[in-house]
């Protein structure tokens, strides 16, 4: 991926919205995780999660209208790229072309979501008509047209997001919307740095979203065995599991000459990234973390950089013990002794599963930017079954500009990217 | 620039409403017989619409030897596995422990989410309003049920046939509604190119005829009520067309590099060539009436396969008998091909089999490798009376003999993706820039 730079960043999650306010938090070790808010808790058997403080859709979303036809999800995917398209300038550079030149700037501006898909609270919407036909398919379908919301099917597309940050900002280039669990947002960045570095498109938008705490969700990761009780304590002896977040992360990723002709800001480039599939089917890893290994490779390799030249690690880091396990002996083949200082962002910010990937490759940007690894504060006692990994609870210095962040999801699909700070 | 590897289609799989193999459903498309029906799956009595194209006889337990994969399969997903299985049959190559990290899969998926009987259940166990009262959930059958949890995930399918065939190297799932298919092969084509894999199983798989989805569509005005007359409600084209008509089912291809696929000795059917993939950015489900969008995917296809307009022998349009998509379509058409739009013969072979929403374009993508192929054109079925909208050289009555140089599948969906593929004859080199 020669030449693709990255010249906006935009980010939203519990603990702040923008990657500035949320890299601070992580600095100060405040965690965003705490009892939900949005439904009852008090029968939960895993009650915690990261939700977005003082939530405002409409303030978010940017345009009031727009709620009749999108969710919390596109709300947080919508605002999360609207902030990114800003700090890049795009938006205004484009405002100033010409007809002819502001079409051919649309046209090879690509996007490129992450989207954690439907869920379940979308279909909840057919459960008044559902109670009044007590469940039967005649009247059900009878009475559909006066008793839902005629927009149901449009406002539960997972490609939402594609659709109104395109309209909103002309976007008419190349695009993808991928539903691939907690690697989504990674490959959304993967695809829009692909594009671009394969002259498909002069510049592209990133986004990962995903609002993955509602009852029913969190519920069935509980029931798999994945949540833990109130920390999220990752590459910890005593982990437990994960806790959930939400929110989004998007990127603007450019050729260098379109960064240059329109003076943008250069916050660092896209070098690399390599992929792996498990295939143990759905929710299994295999133990010996040959996927994360694998893919790791495969980015350092797409890269052109040694593992040396690698400053820090962004970890997926979930917390679960199988995940994290495998996930540390993958790091620990793949550097050997020179395994640079070792992070994660989950632990402060839940895991926002589509979002993920996204996220903390801003906020991987971000401690680039400010030359500091931030530390794992709620971590005790390293597990001794990799006892060589390399974290801590204090922030370190990285050993260079160049950060590799890994992302792990559901069908044991595994991505490693390549970033450099500028 | 280095010139780009070259992809080639080396095996093909379907199951649809038309067949439930390659073999059938083309047979049945080239006879243009609409499988339009009244539908069976469930009892559709009170819905407007009531009819759809069913994938029919199909056995997933006679197909699909692994029980314990299958229990894990909706009705998509079976359809999924037993396409890919053919597909991959067809090629005669499978990923091995050699080559497992080299073989990716991108598939189009559906929209996901609980299916009739559990939401049904759930609703009247736990339903609070437009909302699920936490409590009552958690005590509920729904609430604890894993496969429900399991075959509601985005990702469920490609797990399945990850771990079916073993692949190894990078997956993916994509999503852009009715242009999901194509998106997902086009994004297989750019990681071959790209060297990230060298081959691939990609494809689309949906089944949306059940209430949740007919539901959908029917809130929305987008599916032909037609109840009367089910064989003949999908008209793509012509002047009384009135919505589509809901398909399902599932389209799989094998693509590999050109050169590794000629080393072993494989039959190519032909060159997967050029992806054109645009954004509408228009409105959420109408389509631009100049066809502004589907004009840059068809441009961007044909160019990345470096063919001109005049090389093309055959679109297989995206053409869903709506109103407005036929309209808008033919005129994304009449500016691509201009003066030229006379010659290319079109057909839409949703007349036959219905619309298969995210699993179209990979189907559409297999019946123009068939066209390539035999030399033959698909029926666009129903068809009796021109619109001056739509005026095109439509495959109307029967087949036609017509050897194919460059063939074309649209895809256009909900939220404003396009996706145009192109085809070339594995014998057709006209056109090619030399690097």
């Amino acid at each position: 991926m020669k030449g693709v730079v990255v010249t906006g960043l935009g980010a939203i999650c519990g603990a702040g919205k923008s990657p500035g306010a949320i890299v601070d938090a992580v600095l100060e070790g405040r965690s965003a995780l705490a009892p939900i808010g949005t439904f009852d808790v008090t029968y939960w058997p895993r009650p915690v999660a990261a939700e977005i403080a003082d939530y405002n859709a409409a303030a978010l979303a940017g345009d009031r209208k727009l709620l009749k036809v999108i969710r919390r999800t596109d709300v947080v995917g919508l605002y999360a790229a609207s902030e990114a398209v800003r700090a890049s300038g795009l938006d205004a550079h484009r405002d100033g072309l010409s007809g002819e030149e502001g079409a051919r700037f649309s046209e090879r501006t690509g996007l490129y979501a992450g989207s954690g898909g439907g869920n379940y609270q979308n279909q909840y919407d057919y459960f008044p008509l559902i109670g009044e036909t007590g469940g039967a398919l005649p009247a059900f379908g009878h009475e559909l047209g006066s008793g839902v919301n005629p927009m149901w099917l449009l406002k539960s597309l997972p490609n939402n997001v594609l659709c109104h940050v395109g309209i909103r900002f002309g976007l008419k280039g190349p695009n993808a919307c991928i539903t691939n669990h907690s690697v989504s947002g990674m490959l959304s960045i993967v695809e829009a740095a692909a594009g671009v570095a394969n002259d498909e498109a002069d510049r592209a938008v990133a986004v990962g979203h995903d609002t993955p705490i509602e009852p029913q969700n969190v519920l069935y990761y509980h029931g798999a065995g994945l949540l833990a009780k109130e920390i999220l304590r990752p590459f910890d002896a005593s982990r437990d599991g994960s806790l959930m977040g939400e929110g989004a992360g998007a990127l603007v990723v450019e050729t260098e000459a379109s960064a240059k002709a329109r003076s943008a800001p250069v916050l660092g480039s896209i070098l690399g990234s390599g992929h792996a599939t498990e295939s143990e089917g759905l929710l299994a890893v295999r133990d010996d973390g040959s996927g994360p290994a694998q893919a790791i490779r495969a980015a350092l390799d797409d890269a052109g950089v040694t593992a040396r030249e690698i400053g820090m690690i962004v970890a997926h880091g979930n917390g679960t013990p199988a995940s994290d396990r495998s996930e540390a002996l993958a790091i620990l083949e793949t550097f050997g002794t020179h395994a640079p200082p070792v992070t994660g962002f989950k632990w402060a910010i839940g895991h926002l599963i589509a979002a993920a990937g996204a996220i903390e490759t801003v906020l991987a940007f971000e401690a680039l930017r400010r030359g500091v690894v931030p530390g794992i504060p709620v971590l005790d006692r390293v597990d001794p079954e990799f006892a060589s990994l390399p974290v801590a609870r204090e922030p370190r210095e990285p050993r260079g500009n160049v950060a590799l962040v890994l992302s792990r999801g559901f069908g044991g699909t595994d991505a490693a990217l390549v970033v450099r700070g500028a | 620039m280095t010139a780009k590897r070259r992809v080639a289609i080396t095996g093909i799989g379907l199951v649809t409403p038309a067949g439930n193999d390659v073999a059938s459903t083309w047979a049945t498309l080239r006879a243009g017989r609409s499988q339009g029906a009244p539908i069976t799956i469930f009892d559709a009595s009170g819905f407007s619409t009531r009819i759809a194209a069913e994938v029919k006889g199909f056995d997933a337990r006679a197909v699909i030897d692994d029980r314990r994969l299958l229990k894990f399969a909706n009705r998509a997903h079976a359809f999924a596995l037993a396409a890919a299985d053919q597909a991959i049959a067809d090629a005669g190559v499978k990923p091995t422990h050699e080559t497992r990290e080299r073989w990716g899969l991108s598939v189009g998926t559906g929209m996901m989410g609980m299916a009739w009987p559990e939401l049904s259940t759930l609703g009247l166990a736990a339903g609070d309003g437009e909302a699920v009262d936490p409590e009552r959930l958690v005590a509920s059958d729904t609430g604890r049920d894993p496969m429900v949890f399991c075959r509601s995930q985005t990702t469920a399918g490609l797990a399945l046939l990850g771990r079916r065939f073993g692949i190894g190297g990078y997956s993916t799932s994509v999503h852009t509604a009715c242009a999901s298919g194509g998106q997902a092969i086009g994004t297989a084509l750019k990681l071959i190119r790209r060297g990230t894999i060298d081959r691939a199983l990609a494809g689309g798989f949906d089944s949306m005829i059940n209430p949740v989805g007919l539901a959908g569509f029917c809130l929305l005005g987008a599916v032909s009520a037609d109840n009367d007359a089910p064989s003949k409600a999908s008209r793509p084209f012509d002047a009384t067309r009135n919505g589509f008509v809901l398909g399902e089912g599932a389209g799989f291809v094998v693509l590999e590099d050109w050169d590794l696929a000629k080393a072993r000795g494989a039959r190519i059917y032909a060159e997967l060539a050029g992806d054109g993939n645009s954004l509408s950015s228009y409105r959420i489900t109408d389509s631009h009436p100049s066809g502004d969008g589907p004009i840059q995917a068809m441009r961007w296809a044909l160019a990345d396969a470096d063919a001109s307009p005049s090389d093309v022998d055959y679109v297989n349009a995206h053409g869903t008998s709506t109103p407005m998509n036929d309209a808008s379509e033919s005129a994304a058409m009449r500016a691509v091909f201009g003066d030229g739009i006379a010659r290319v013969p079109v057909s839409s072979t949703k007349s036959t089999m219905g619309h298969l929403i995210a699993a179209a374009g990979a189907v559409e993508a297999v019946v123009c490798t068939l066209a390539i192929r035999d030399g033959v054109l698909p029926v666009n079925a129903n068809y009796a009376n021109p619109d001056p909208d739509c005026a095109l050289n439509l495959v109307v009555g029967r087949e036609r003999a017509q050897s194919v140089r460059v063939a074309m599948s649209n895809s256009f969906g909900f939220g404003g993706s396009n996706s145009s593929l192109a085809f070339r004859h594995p014998d057709y080199d006209g056109g090619r820039r030399r690097a």
